[in-house]
């Protein structure tokens, strides 16, 4: 269905390709996985099969890409919008009506496909993705899944036969990732699709896949072949991989079912040991305060009665599905709510310990910034010049600190950017890192991170950890709001989960998570009912206990 | 979403007129755009021809009671009320001006003199104060009160007419731009969100989050962002077929060319033909033709595009009633100018009490039709739904209402994805 | 597309993402031509002409001609060079002026918008200007439900001031300071200009013989004129002056972080891309 013959592409003013000599092919009606680290080329190669690359980005593009048997070098991406669909990364960016039926009709609009055909096809695709009751909602109003969805549908409707998804579940929670990886593999099973998705968050897809094409890096040739014969060699692993691979199973398993399968023999070898814990923060005063918090948005309560207490040193997971209130508690802890009631109060480290830090609600921003730090879901919208120097100038100043402490700090996060490179050039890691600089700069005691891994590859990932790892041990405490479980069982000495505006599980990561078949990771489901949460405390454990 | 609200019928009457009552506005049987904009348009022409206080209330009265009746809870339907205040204004201005500025109207009813400015030579025309009579400023209420109801009329259609449907009408030659309008209509709510969420986080790097100064300087970043989204934008409407154009022989381009062409030249020579003296003779002929040329060029110009349409507004029975009731609304008031120009145009020199003449005021009446022919629009909101169902059940303590569990799940889920629908600084997946 | 984020094709060449054919630069001028009439009548028609005895119906023919004109002149530049790049960047640009206007709206002459709308003419050329000038008066009098007879006069006015922005001198040589003292002239005279011709218009449908100031059909054009200019400093003096000094002040402070922005997006968007095939 989709073939590459040595396809080499060029960006104009690039000194090297961003693809080089890549051959493969995707037969018809598989789901095919496109794994690699962030710059390796993935969303060329997802272009190039789309036709955007080259005609829409310009650029050279050698060798020869058919769909289903078109050359995209004689077709044009709306000559191809019949047989290939392409959903992007943003699927804000992706819509061009306001209304959900709109929205799905579209396409086939600018096809010229006939009224009754449209019809009934728009009919079905609301059947086909749950979306019948949404129909007349305006796109504004829909839920993340829900848009991806809505998304997924608009290309649908022209029944194409490739599907090209550029990272559809990453910035889901896991809820709605699995609303929509459930519609694709219907679409693989049900219709025959040919699904060619680029995704970060293997665990989540990894055991759909027929087939896995792996991209190490722009230079290196692809590897392409079933999942089980790439993940063990893949640089990138989920964690039911890794654990397979440290137990020495083959073939390697894919999903948490198969490693359960196996994981008898482990499971006793196990027994015994117990993992060690994350170290546990020194006592003290703590950093934050919330007490019976209320917030509203307009009607709605946004929160209720939330209480959390965080003591320096120490890493929350705040987590709870999309809506449950984590972003309205992190805004509220630096002042963007004012409570309808209840008492919140951040600071307050050894020196002011006697008046129990601030109100963030009613201190000035200046002020609060020693307090407190919110890296927000989208680190751009701390990101205001157009270097990164004078960002890192403008950091210095704001927190009244002497000029250079915030490029050095983007040294050790950032080692190799430029000081003349635009933010809105980095990638979505590196970006994190500016911004996560830029608001430690101040020093706060307190640090906050909104959904930090969304869109992160693997080693951006664990860069991240390290970093957290690093502040926790300096005695900074940090609270992230996340729906990646495998991170806050890296990470977290005590998960807080919401819902509904409500504290409904607060406790230590393996009493909270390990029973819970949303919040638990991939390790704990393998080995439940043991505590282990992580491949490194499994391998510490093989390794210490013969 | 859209039911009507349960009404107990009883008796033969009601049974009889119930299959005639409108029925809710769905998407199927929504009444075409255009439809609200003739009827308005009617109502505007019929307010053109009299300067009667009493047929000009009388038309703001039906206006206003067909609006209140149709509209929606969409954002453009408050444009009636500032049309409304817009009508006032000008209403204003024109006082303002009979006062401040005197009135050429010959009066002997002298209210009051202002101290007169002189001028300079060259300012002959214009007067600064002086004498301000009674006649004055009642042609003054007349001519402003005339303008102020066309201007309410053309508020009616905005608050009616939802615009997004009005563009589904464009001819096919214009689709490039109705898309480009389209588009910005849905990217500026989403840049007035960008702007608060970026303003809020403004707090984060510790300054300022609110004042001119915070606006400004989240004007760029919010400005780079939706330039970077629209080439991601653009993207997907390429992969998507946008732009896709049907082979046109070339001696049809080259026909378009020439009546678009030809027709504005047309167009522009019968204008100026109507600058000069005798130019009324040849000027609107001439610029009439040219129009019609230029608009069939552009009707020709709609072959290019190979696109259809889904679900369009069809224009059924209930668009002609609303079309029509507008048609003879003017019709009733064109005829009455020469019927009764005396009660349509009553003279404010001498003085005389305005009459409210019987058959043109019978005839504006008539614009009502719509306010029981059009679809109704669901009365349904969620928000008042949510408000008496909160009121009727028992608050539990601590003011914490009860779950929201009768509401089906994937209203829960958006709800609370977006707290009551404003575009919302923090919520989770902005 | 992340992978093209580093490149940068800074070539001096400057970019014309809408391409005016000479059938469009024709019924450009033809429009614009019959577009001075309808803004100028009253002050140089002659007092026994065709408007001059219809001057009540006038204003009303206009309102009903120049729409129909617009969406000509619009759908022949459509026809050779509006690409989905081209529509999806007006359709962003439209809906920034379109959310800055009513920012404005009341308070006395602070309308970003013209200063966003000259900077966009400068940076995309005139072709880009003109449609997004119509197409943003177009967009937030949808957006507002200010749909009236003056919006096609404002539509065609906004044209003007963003095409003219487009046809400055200098385009690809003239950078920096002198740039952005350029843009703030031509920003003030243009707000200015907009604010009068949208009063001759207006002061034509408030004609009538109501007052000192109004328009008299059939009179001499000097008498008229000082109406006109009387009319003028009666009613918008107040809001068209602050409004020329925001958009000077506001090109002259942010102007050259706006132009970066605005070039940096076009070079991304690679307006002029060309895609090339080599066999292996």
């Amino acid at each position: 269905m989709i073939r590459f013959e040595q396809v080499s592409v060029t960006y104009d003013g690039a000194a090297r390709p961003a693809l080089r000599e890549v051959d493969l092919t995707v037969p018809e009606g598989e789901l095919c996985l496109l794994v690699g680290p962030s710059g390796s080329g993935k969303s060329t190669l997802l272009g190039a099969v789309s036709g955007l690359v080259p005609h829409f980005t310009g650029g050279t593009l050698r060798g020869r890409v058919t769909v289903a048997g078109r050359d995209t070098r004689t077709h044009k991406p709306r000559e191809l919008a019949d047989v290939v669909g392409t959903v992007g990364q943003d699927p804000l960016a992706h819509f061009v009506t306001d209304t959900v039926e709109d929205e799905l009709a579209y396409g086939m609009e600018s096809l010229g496909v006939p009224p009754d055909t449209m019809r009934r096809r728009v009919e079905e695709t609301l059947d086909l993705l749950g979306l019948a009751e949404l129909r007349d909602r305006p796109i504004a109003a829909l839920s993340g899944g829900q848009r991806q969805r809505v998304a997924i549908g608009s290309v649908l409707t022209t029944h194409p036969r490739v599907l090209v998804l550029d990272e559809p579940t990453s910035a889901l929670d896991p809820a709605a990732a699995e609303e929509v990886l459930a519609v694709l593999q219907r679409l693989v099973h049900d219709l025959g699709t040919t699904v060619l998705m680029a995704e970060h968050r293997l665990e989540r897809v990894v055991q759909y896949a027929d087939q896995v094409i792996l991209l190490p890096s722009p230079d290196a040739a692809p590897l392409v072949g079933e999942p089980a014969e790439i993940m063990p060699v893949s640089p990138v692993q989920p964690p039911v991989v890794a654990l397979g691979g440290l137990a020495g199973w083959s073939p390697v398993p894919l999903s948490v079912r198969d490693a359960r399968r196996k994981a008898g023999p482990l499971r006793e070898r196990l027994t015994g040991a117990a993992p060690r814990a994350v170290a546990d923060p020194a006592p003290g005063p703590p950093v934050a305060e919330v007490s019976r918090l209320a917030v509203r948005h307009g009607r709605v309560e946004a929160l209720r009665g939330v209480g959390l207490s965080v003591r320096p040193g120490e890493t929350v997971a705040l987590m709870g599905r999309n809506g449950a209130g984590k972003s309205t508690l992190l805004a509220s802890l630096v002042g963007m709510h004012q409570p309808a009631s209840g008492s919140v109060r951040v600071g307050g480290g050894e020196e002011e310990a006697g008046h129990g830090g601030v109100v963030p609600h009613r201190t000035r921003p200046a002020e609060l910034l020693r307090h407190v730090g919110l890296v927000p879901q989208e680190p751009r919208d701390l990101l205001y010049a157009d270097t990164v120097a004078a960002e890192c100038a403008a950091a210095d100043r704001d927190a009244d600190v002497a000029p250079g402490t915030c490029r050095a700090l983007v040294a050790r996060l950032l080692p190799d950017v430029a000081d003349t490179t635009h933010p809105r050039d980095l990638s979505e890691g590196q970006r994190l890192a500016l911004a996560l600089s830029v608001v430690l700069t101040a020093r706060p005691p307190l640090l906050l991170l909104d959904e930090p891994t969304r869109g992160l590859d693997y080693a951006a990932k664990a860069r991240l950890v390290e970093v957290v790892r690093e502040l926790a041990a300096d005695g900074h405490a940090t609270v992230l709001a996340t729906h990646d479980v495998e991170l806050a069982a890296e990470l977290a000495h005590r998960v807080v989960i919401l819902a509904e505006g409500e504290v409904v599980a607060d406790g230590p990561m393996a009493e909270v998570v390990v029973s819970s078949p949303a919040f638990a990771p991939q390790v704990a489901k393998i080995l439940a009912p043991l505590p282990w949460l992580t491949v490194p405390q499994v391998r510490e454990a093989l390794e210490t206990a013969p | 979403m859209s039911t009507t609200p349960p009404r107990t019928t009883s008796g033969p009457a009601t049974r009889l007129i119930a299959p005639l009552r409108a029925p809710a506005a769905v998407r199927g049987g929504a009444l075409h755009a255009g439809a609200w904009w003739l009827w308005a348009l009617g109502l505007a022409t019929a307010a053109s021809r009299t300067t009667n206080p009493l047929l000009l209330g009388l038309l703001i009265a039906v206006a206003g009671y067909v609006v209140a009746a149709r509209r929606t809870d969409a954002p453009w339907a408050r444009s009636y009320t500032a049309f409304l205040k817009l009508g006032l204004l000008v209403l204003a201005i024109r006082l303002f001006f009979a006062v401040f500025l005197g009135s050429p109207i010959p009066g002997a009813r002298v209210l009051f003199t202002l101290p007169e400015v002189p001028l300079p030579d060259w300012a002959q025309g214009v007067r600064i104060g002086g004498r301000v009579t009674a006649e004055g400023l009642v042609f003054a209420l007349y001519d402003g009160l005339k303008l102020a109801t066309l201007l309410i009329c053309v508020g009616a259609a905005n608050a009616l007419a939802s615009p997004a449907r009005l563009l589904k009408s464009l001819p096919g030659a214009l689709y490039e731009a109705g898309v480009a309008i389209v588009v910005a209509m849905t990217f500026a709510p989403q840049l007035v969100s960008d702007v608060q969420r970026l303003r809020a986080a403004r707090r984060l790097r510790g300054r300022p989050d609110h004042g001119i100064r915070a606006l400004l300087q989240v004007g760029l970043p919010v400005l780079e962002g939706a330039l970077e989204r629209s080439v991601a934008l653009a993207a997907a409407m390429d992969a998507r077929g946008y732009g896709r154009t049907a082979q046109v022989p070339p001696a049809v381009r080259r026909v378009t060319a020439a009546l678009t062409l030809g027709g504005l030249l047309g167009v522009a020579c019968g204008t100026y033909g109507l600058l000069a003296a005798e130019g009324a003779d040849y000027g609107l002929p001439l610029l009439l033709a040219g129009l019609a040329a230029a608009l069939g060029g552009l009707w020709l110009g709609g072959r290019r595009s190979v696109r259809t349409r889904y679900r369009p507004d069809r224009w059924g029975v209930r668009a002609w009633l609303v079309s029509g009731s507008g048609a003879a609304v003017a019709a009733v008031m064109i005829w009455a100018a020469s019927y009764a120009p005396q009660a349509l145009q009553p003279p404010a020199v001498p003085l005389t009490a305005p009459t409210l003449p019987l058959w043109p005021a019978a005839g504006v009446l008539l614009g009502l039709l719509p306010a029981f022919a059009a679809p109704a629009p669901p009365r349904s909101a969620p928000e008042p739904a949510a408000v008496t169902r909160r009121k009727r059940l028992p608050e539990p303590p601590g003011g914490v209402p009860g779950p929201r569990a009768d509401r089906p799940a994937m209203e829960r889920d958006t709800h609370d994805a977006r707290p009551d629908g404003r575009p919302d600084a923090d919520s989770e997946e902005a | 597309m992340s992978a093209v984020d580093g490149v940068d094709t800074m070539t001096g060449r400057r970019v014309r993402p809408v391409r005016l054919g000479p059938r469009s630069v024709a019924a450009l001028a033809l429009v614009s031509a019959v577009g001075v009439v309808a803004f100028g009548w009253p002050l140089f028609a002659p007092g026994d002409s065709g408007v001059t005895t219809h001057a009540a119906d006038a204003p009303w023919l206009f309102a009903a001609l120049l729409p129909l004109l617009l969406a000509v002149v619009v759908a022949t530049i459509a026809d050779t060079g509006l690409d989905a790049k081209a529509i999806a960047m007006i359709g962003v640009l439209a809906a920034a002026g379109a959310a800055l206007r009513p920012l404005g709206a009341g308070t006395a002459g602070i309308e970003p918008m013209f200063f966003l709308m000259v900077l966009s003419g400068r940076v995309l050329g005139p072709g880009f200007g003109f449609v997004l000038g119509a197409v943003s008066m177009f967009a937030s009098a949808l957006l507002t439900g200010g749909v009236g007879p003056w919006m096609p006069f404002q539509m065609l006015a906004m044209g003007w001031v963003s095409m003219g922005a487009g046809l400055l001198p200098g385009p690809s040589r003239l950078r920096g300071r002198g740039e952005l003292l350029l843009l703030a002239a031509y920003g003030a005279v243009a707000s200015v200009a907009y604010g009068t011709v949208m009063n001759l218009q207006g002061w034509t449908l408030m004609q009538g013989m109501g007052s000192g100031i109004s328009y008299v059909p059939g009179d001499p054009v000097g008498e008229n004129l000082a109406r006109f200019v009387a009319y003028c400093l009666a009613t918008s003096l107040g809001w068209d002056l602050p409004r020329a000094v925001v958009t000077v002040v506001l090109t002259l402070v942010l102007g050259g972080t706006v132009l970066k922005a605005l070039r940096r997006a076009t070079r991304r968007a690679a307006f002029d891309a060309t895609a090339v095939f080599e066999e292996r």
